[in-house]
């Protein structure tokens, strides 16, 4: 791409981020709840038309996601992950770099985070404090890994002009195949029938509060919730954060104000990176215990993007749009054991939401000639 | 564009092919591998055939860039276009499809994908949608409904063993050495391919409407104020690369002869090389389809390796295209995109 290419890329990226400023915020939030209910309506015409009955399924929808105290805290569980992958893709965006690789650095991430804490477990003393310890350091490398993991495309777009949206998807299929090679052969637990890593040990894990899950925990969500804080601080009142969203919005601006576009792209990528090392830390301890092989991983990742896209790229937005997700995961979970009906049909929705998301137009249009919304432009 | 042309403007691609070929000759001569085992007459068969729905999908998408819309949606034709040429084999032929059920169930399949094309051109050229965002959602949709299909007929995200493509065999003239089986016994898929390339160059670079298709993505003023509608050639693009990929798909079953669901579906990335492929061929229809053959060769070497009795991971050696499209794009991202590509074009009044 020669120079005037990437002016021009930036004004694209310049022309949606205005559009999306211009939209208020009750515009945007009418925007994403009209796209999940047109999203869900279609998904409930395929159900019907696949010859299941749609009000039972919508009734399944809700049960499995809200029904009772173990499907509130399922919801919850996948939220918590959503709101760390959804906010690792939200600070990419918003400083106008797509970054599709969270899936491929959150599980790079959550592979250090095993693989670290099964290493140093023998150098600490088994029980709370080592466990903590061992917490600590697992996380820790689980933020490296995913933060280095998406610097790489970081660099090779600042540096080599190569499109950050094509090489980190596929840099998603590269993790996936390392990992699997390594959790199939070099890094099985031994004995392990699956390709699996030994699990880690029992007294590295989150403690469990008012929840009763083997799999979720509050701390885990208040950790999430903690990193949406600090993610809203840095990106409003620091500098860095200043300068990630200057060069997004306004390349030249920035440029002009002494901010080095280059680097900036490469801290962007980075900071995006740890934050998906951050979720994917947390799958593994909270939720796994152990890695498998990530072709079986769920698609964390890449319901991000729908996640980010929701809150409109807003750090704080992304926590009431993981919900949803949370939501409509945990339902396709009681679906897939309680229901006739393919949960794949969920992935589907997913899809839609974002495909609506993508063109805002398309309801203000709607709302235009049907008189409703009541928005003079 | 003549050949001469071509090859003035790209010296730094073909440069960067012609040297990356010699590099790897000169490994495997240092490393002493078994060249005649490696590059044989079935390699380079199974190579056409691994990169015939890479560079399928690859056209497609070169030609709605070209008018303007770039269409990173074509993973998500590709996993459409897969599961509904499955599935249509299955309900035309049911447990013993024929050649003739196969080819009903591509057309078919390619008839839907232009289905699904004009809806999604419609959100992007009469809503303007963000192309980026709208093509991504469009994967997810694949991911999500492709498998859901498949689970629907099937119970299970994986068809059972449907048909595969029967090779054709030219007689006499199979049996040339080398070219013959390459060539003269093989999918006619391949050689529809090699054709369809020739066609797309043809008609993009020698005929009006491939003029306006290229002036919509650089001056849609300019074609606008020549009295030929900028939204009526880039719809027609989109439904055109909606339905290549759609074709991409259903071409990559009728060579699998089964669909598979599972992980990222059998497309598993190759709708993304497509798209690497169209600009390492600097969204030449020739230049993508040869690209798409280096990819395609990529994929197939692990099959090479193994038979020539190197010992590499499988999981690694499957990882050689991927790493090879971040390769090619860092080294040669210097492609020059249409000027107007994802901008939406207003009409003045």
């Amino acid at each position: 791409m020669s120079d005037d290419d990437r002016s021009r890329a930036r004004a694209l990226l310049d022309d949606a981020a205005v559009r999306m400023l211009k939209a208020s915020a009750l515009q945007r939030l009418g925007i994403a709840i009209a796209s999940t209910a047109l999203a869900l309506a279609i998904g409930l015409v395929v159900v019907a038309a696949a010859g299941y009955d749609p009000v039972t399924f919508l009734a399944d929808v809700f049960e499995g996601a809200f029904g009772d105290e173990n499907s509130i805290g399922r919801t919850l569980k996948f939220t918590t992950i959503f709101v760390l992958v959804g906010v690792a893709v939200a600070v990419a965006f918003r400083a106008g770099v797509f970054n599709i690789g969270v899936q491929g650095q959150f599980i790079v991430g959550g592979f250090a985070t095993v693989v670290a804490i099964l290493w140093l477990a023998p150098l600490f003393p088994a029980g709370t404090v080592g466990g903590l310890a061992l917490l600590v350091l697992g996380t820790l490398a689980g933020v490296a890994a995913g933060g280095l993991y998406a610097a790489i495309p970081g660099a090779l777009k600042a540096y080599g002009d190569a499109n950050e949206i094509i090489t980190t998807i596929m840099l998603n299929f590269i993790a996936v195949g390392v990992v699997g090679y390594l959790v199939e052969g070099p890094l099985r637990g031994e004995g392990n029938r699956a390709p699996n890593t030994a699990r880690i040990p029992e007294y590295v894990s989150l403690p469990s509060v008012v929840f009763d899950s083997p799999d979720f925990s509050l701390v885990g969500l208040a950790v999430a919730l903690v990193v949406v804080g600090i993610v809203s601080v840095v990106m409003i009142r620091t500098r860095i954060g200043y300068d990630m969203v200057t060069s997004g919005h306004q390349e030249s601006a920035a440029t002009f104000s002494g901010v080095d576009a280059g680097r900036t792209v490469v801290t962007t990528m980075a900071f995006s990176g740890m934050i998906a090392g951050v979720a994917g830390a947390v799958f593994a301890v909270m939720i796994q215990g152990y890695y498998s092989d990530p072709g079986g991983v769920a698609t964390y990742g890449f319901d991000a993007i729908a996640v980010s896209l929701l809150a409109a790229n807003n750090p704080l937005g992304v926590v009431p749009a993981a919900l949803l997700f949370g939501g409509l995961d945990s339902a396709g979970t009681h679906i897939g054991i309680n229901s006739d009906v393919p949960p794949q049909l969920i992935d589907g929705i997913v899809g839609l939401v974002v495909l609506f998301v993508a063109a805002p137009e398309l309801f203000r249009m709607a709302a235009r000639r049907t008189g409703l919304g009541g928005e003079r432009r | 564009m003549s050949v001469a042309g071509y090859v003035e403007r790209n010296r730094l691609g073909i440069g960067g092919a012609v040297a990356t070929v010699l590099v790897a000759l000169a490994l495997a001569v240092a490393l002493d591998l078994p060249i005649e085992s490696i590059v044989t007459v079935g390699f380079i068969e199974r190579s056409l055939q691994a990169a015939t729905p890479i560079a399928l999908a690859a056209i497609g998408g070169l030609y709605a860039e070209k008018s303007g819309v770039f269409n990173i949606g074509l993973e998500g034709f590709m996993i459409l276009g897969a599961a509904n040429a499955a599935a249509f084999v299955w309900l035309i032929g049911g447990e013993s499809p024929t050649q003739g059920d196969l080819w009903l169930a591509i057309l078919a399949a390619v008839l839907v994908s232009l289905v699904y094309s004009l809806l999604f051109a419609v959100l992007l050229v009469r809503y303007r949608a963000d192309q980026i965002v709208a093509g991504l959602a469009v994967w997810f949709i694949g991911l999500g409904f492709g498998p859901f299909s498949a689970v629907l007929i099937w119970g299970n995200r994986n068809s059972p063993g449907l048909a595969s493509v029967n090779d054709v065999t030219v007689p006499v003239l199979a049996n040339v050495p080398v070219l013959g089986p390459i060539l003269f016994d093989t999918s006619p898929l391949v050689l529809a391919t090699a054709v369809a390339a020739v066609v797309a160059w043809v008609f993009l670079y020698r005929t009006r409407y491939g003029y306006w298709i290229q002036a919509a993505g650089e001056n849609p003023e300019a074609l606008d104020t020549a009295g030929v509608s900028v939204r009526r050639v880039r719809y027609a693009s989109v439904l055109f690369s909606g339905a290549m990929a759609g074709l991409a798909g259903a071409v990559l079953f009728a060579h699998a002869g089964s669909f598979t669901g599972t992980g990222d579906t059998m497309v598993n990335g190759r709708g993304w090389i497509g798209i690497v492929a169209y600009l390492f061929g600097n969204y030449n229809p020739i230049g993508a389809a040869a690209a798409a053959l280096l990819f395609g060769g990529l994929d197939m070497l692990q099959i090479q390796l193994q038979t020539a009795g190197i010992e590499l991971p499988n999981r690694l050696v499957n990882l050689f295209p991927y790493v090879a499209v971040v390769i090619v794009l860092t080294v040669w991202g210097s492609t020059r995109m249409p000027s107007a590509v994802g901008e939406s074009y207003e009409k003045e009044e």
